[in-house]
């Protein structure tokens, strides 16, 4: 298969809530022809925009799905994945960062880099995502993106470098100068659709001058060709500024800022020529498969179409086309009616359809090559698997998916929506694996759990309107942990003699805190004192123990458990009675082994303007924070702390009335750390009161 | 306590300085030479004596900061076994808070207004300040004399770093290069930090809890933690 992947882009959107984000990719998708009408995001025709399939997201002004859409401008094929901009989906968001090679940061000029531009430009940066910034909304009041200029350098300490600058702001926004061509450029049309050239302003020529100068500094430190006619003073090229410009985005050294503003139609076809000219195609960025095979030994993906199938289910969705699996493709070619075996589970499964997810329809198409973006129809596997063609045993996940750190319980308001809600939960656990549920046992009660307070929130709402669930929910419990901190032995008889056969088990052994995972199973029997098939009996006994600590009933990690004596009866021993044994020697082993109960600690940070920051450390260190450090600028901070989850709850409203809702806070999971003595008294009490009275 | 090791190779501890409550003292080198190690080692060694520590540091990020310590007791914690090293690692997370400063932003009457919203409303009671970043070349002597005179008020401990520079040869009488040539005097400790030939940092006193030293009293430190060389 012929490909050319110098012409294919994979990108992201990012944005901190309401830069702009919808209408922006409203644009792109207008002017790359693919829709003919721009309906206004919340517009009053009910049609809405193209990119927020999702009924919830319009309302809450959030966009949370990551869907692919693709579009082409000027024989570029792009394809626009819409990145979560928030925190509590962050297996979402790593995602999403993981398919896509670069990246348009989108600006309010008004608002600047705010909490959610902070988070998400931190993770593209551990991805190693290029990117662009789009400085959005010059035409409101206030706009002012030479500040903002000055808060990508200082608050993202992006090395950012106008390649614009505005002819007019606010409500006198009227085009961009262009400062590579040194050409004024003006948004003719109801839609800004005719391009029209001009000389700059005489007004703007010596800033633009000026700022120009900054550019050409800037990035020559790319390119000698562009140093050296700096310094004879020859003739700088077009060709030079773009090239030296394109390798310092590539290496994360430049972030080339435009602007416009993407509701009166100003600034997006430059834009759209910058991701062509400036973000890397597939080869240009280095993406890393695991050999199964091979201990997961690290190797790079060839982007090479003639090799075997390499691709990654990024993305699952329910939505008005039916089940679609996003996939990526790192290398081979996917063709309809081929097999295909996902490497997690092993199974092979036959390409059915094929389809491309332009803004207003599916297409479909017969195969998709290396580093390209499409949707697999009806197929079972969960986000995050890896496809081969059969040659090769590869994952690409190897991402770390977080523990959940919060609880609460669902109740289906009646038996349409208990069948419902089955059906909503296990789609959902499929497509977030941050996001799980289970039955309690003793309650009968449904619980679902994740990375935040938000987070569940999200889901419970699409269980009503996608499914039709119905659900009462109820407090939010923080996701508390136990686990010891000394070695302990146990030697433990189970013994019963009911009538008939009796039950016998002996298990002897020892436990110790285990840092490097959640429980490991060590068996040094010799001698035959515990048979061979009741060994896996112990292993169950302990498992079956480690659900629920004695000290509050939480979920026990971090263990070691080694056997190494027992016992046993011609008779009277079974599966059931070493089971019994296990659990029995857990027991015994446990309290003597230094239990400690162990909570949620988050990673905080809370800015705003200088004047209210002894008011929020006081309030942080109220709610027992530890403030790790303040950052200061002219007149405004931030304070990082690491905060105990369960103390947050209600902390917006606190900060709001604290600070006049000038400050904001984002909300990061950290570790799990001990409780506290006093804390640990109180919940070990509840825990006791609550069982007395069940 | 069994934190021994980050003890017995502390320079600070080993030369016994460090120890006055309203002691001023200085760190001058070469961009590059460890200033910022050298700090942080100051303040480990001020957390295991039990107190607090706040590092200031201007023109550069919290995260950055924080980077720094953890890097070199990652580094410590390699070389040597500690008995509990979360909880060490905890410990010292817990008596150190960090304090970064935009260049612009820093002043006195910021940093006093800062350590009154920690101090008056009991969030943290810092012994020892740190502070790095600080721009000797463009402050003049009335303005160190303020500081100095602040942190006395507070009955704070302080260590400031500065950058010396090839080009600059001034230096003051008791041997303190530019640019602190003109307020070494105001300093109770200078410490100097030069390149050894084997790869290995030189801690040179000028000066000890008042007392100017001849040359010659130095120690040989490993360039990536600031650690006496062992052997
Ligand atoms: N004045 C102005 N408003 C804009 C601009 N772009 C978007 N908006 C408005 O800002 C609000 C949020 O935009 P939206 O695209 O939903 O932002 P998102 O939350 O980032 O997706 C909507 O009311 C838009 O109409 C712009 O360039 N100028
Ligand atoms: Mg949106």
């Amino acid at each position: 298969m012929k490909q050319d992947l110098d012409r294919v882009r994979n990108i992201g959107i990012s944005a901190h809530i309401d830069s702009g984000k919808t209408t922006l990719t409203e644009r792109i998708l207008y002017y790359t022809q693919r829709i003919h009408a721009i309906h206004e995001v919340r517009g009053k025709d009910g049609v809405g925009a193209t990119m927020d399939s999702m009924e919830l997201e319009k309302e809450r002004g959030i966009t949370i799905q990551s869907a692919a859409t693709f579009c082409n401008w000027k024989d570029h094929d792009i394809n626009i994945i819409d990145t979560p901009g928030h925190v509590d989906f962050t297996v979402e968001v790593e995602r999403a960062l993981r398919v896509l090679d670069g990246a348009i940061l989108i600006l309010c000029s008004v608002g600047g880099v705010q909490s959610q531009s902070i988070t998400v430009d931190r993770q593209m940066t551990r991805y190693n995502v290029p990117r662009i910034a789009f400085i959005n909304k010059c035409d409101r009041t206030g706009a002012n993106p030479a500040r903002v200029v000055q808060q990508l350098r200082d608050k993202l300490n992006l090395n950012a470098v106008m390649i614009q600058i505005p002819i007019g702001l606010e409500s006198d926004m009227e085009g961009v100068v262009d400062l590579i061509t040194m050409k004024a450029i003006y948004f003719d049309g109801d839609q800004g659709d005719q391009l029209r050239f001009e000389e700059i302003p005489a007004e703007l020529q010596d800033e633009a001058e000026e700022k120009r100068e900054e550019l050409l500094d800037a990035a020559s430190m790319f390119s000698d060709e562009l140093m050296e006619a700096m310094l004879e003073e020859q003739e700088v090229t077009e060709e030079m500024v773009h090239a030296a410009i394109r390798k310092g985005t590539l290496s994360l050294e430049l972030a080339p800022v435009m602007l416009g503003s993407a509701y009166k139609n100003k600034g997006i076809q430059p834009l759209l020529d910058a991701v062509n000219m400036y973000l890397p195609c597939p080869t240009d960025v280095e993406n890393i498969a695991l050999d199964l095979d091979n201990d997961e030994t690290e190797i790079p993906v060839s982007n090479n179409p003639d090799d075997d199938l390499v691709a990654l289910a990024f993305k699952l969705e329910d939505g008005r086309y039916g089940q679609l699996t996003y996939i990526r493709t790192y290398q081979g070619v996917i063709r309809k009616g081929e097999t295909i075996i996902n490497t997690r589970t092993g199974k092979k499964l036959k390409v059915g359809r094929l389809v491309r997810l332009h803004a207003d329809e599916m297409e479909e198409i017969e195969e998709a090559g290396s580093g390209d973006i499409v949707a697999l129809f009806g197929v079972d596997c969960a986000s995050g698997d890896t496809f081969c063609g059969g040659k090769l045993n590869w994952s690409m996940s190897s991402m770390h998916v977080p523990e959940p750190v919060i609880s609460l319980a669902i109740r289906p308001v009646d038996n349409k929506a208990q069948g419902n809600m089955s059906k909503a939960l296990n789609r959902f656990t499929k497509e977030d694996p941050t996001f799980k549920t289970f039955v309690d046992h003793e309650t009968n009660e449904t619980i679902v759990s994740g990375m935040g307070e938000l987070h569940l929130e999200v889901y419970i709402e699409r269980m009503k309107r996608e499914y039709g669930a119905e659900v009462e929910i109820g407090a939010p419990q923080v996701a508390y942990r136990e686990t010891i901190t000394r070695h302990a032995d146990f030697n433990y008889t189970h013994k019963k003699q009911t009538g008939g056969s009796g039950q016998f088990g002996r298990v002897g052994g020892y436990m110790e805190p285990f840092e490097e995972g959640e429980y490991e199973f060590v068996d040094e029997i010799v001698g035959g004192v515990i048979p061979r098939e009741y060994i896996p009996s112990c292993d169950k006994g302990f498992q079956a123990s480690m659900k629920k600590g004695t000290l509050i009933g939480a979920a026990i990690t971090g263990i070691k458990m080694v056997i190494n004596d027992g016992s046993f009866h011609a008779v009277d021993s079974s599966d059931m009675a070493f089971q019994q044994a296990a659990k029995g020697a857990f027991r015994e082993g446990y309290a003597k082994a230094g239990p400690i109960i162990m909570e949620p600690i988050m990673k905080v940070a809370v800015e705003g303007p200088s004047e209210f920051q002894g008011a929020v450390m006081g309030s942080l260190n109220q709610r027992r924070g530890m403030i790790v450090g303040t950052f200061e600028e002219g007149n405004y901070t931030v304070v990082e702390a690491e905060m105990p989850l369960s103390e947050m709850f209600g902390y917006s409203t606190t900060l709001r009335s604290l600070t006049q809702g000038k400050a904001e806070f984002t909300m990061e999971f950290s570790s799990y750390k001990q409780v506290p003595k006093s804390v640990a008294e109180d919940l070990i009490k509840a825990y006791q009161d609550e069982k007395k009275e069940g | 306590m069994g934190y021994e090791p980050l003890v017995n190779q502390n320079p600070l501890r080993v030369l016994n300085l460090g120890r006055g409550s309203k002691q001023l003292g200085l760190v001058m080198a070469r961009a590059g030479l460890g200033k910022t190690a050298l700090l942080v080692q100051i303040a480990l060694d001020s957390i295991l004596r039990g107190n607090r520590v706040i590092h200031v540091s201007i023109g550069e990020s919290i995260e950055k900061t924080k980077a720094w310590y953890d890097d070199i007791l990652q580094f410590i914690l390699q070389e040597h076994s500690v008995s509990r090293p979360h909880e060490l690692i905890d410990m010292i997370a817990r008596h150190r808070m960090i304090m970064t400063f935009k260049e612009d932003t820093f002043s006195r009457p910021r940093l006093e207004e800062r350590l009154n919203d920690l101090i008056l409303q009991d969030i943290f009671r810092p012994n020892c300040l740190v502070v790095d970043g600080f721009d000797f070349g463009r402050a003049d002597r009335s303005t160190v004399e303020d500081i100095k005179e602040f942190l006395e008020s507070m009955n704070l401990q302080a260590w400031f770093s500065a950058t010396s520079h090839r080009t600059d040869n001034r230096v003051s009488p008791a041997g303190v290069p530019a640019p602190c040539h003109e307020v070494d005097d105001l300093f109770d400790t200078v410490i100097l930090l030069k390149p050894e030939k084997d790869a290995t940092i030189q801690l040179e006193i000028i000066r000890n809890n008042g007392i100017d030293s001849d040359a010659g009293i130095g120690l040989n430190l490993d360039p990536s933690t600031m650690m006496i060389k062992e052997g």
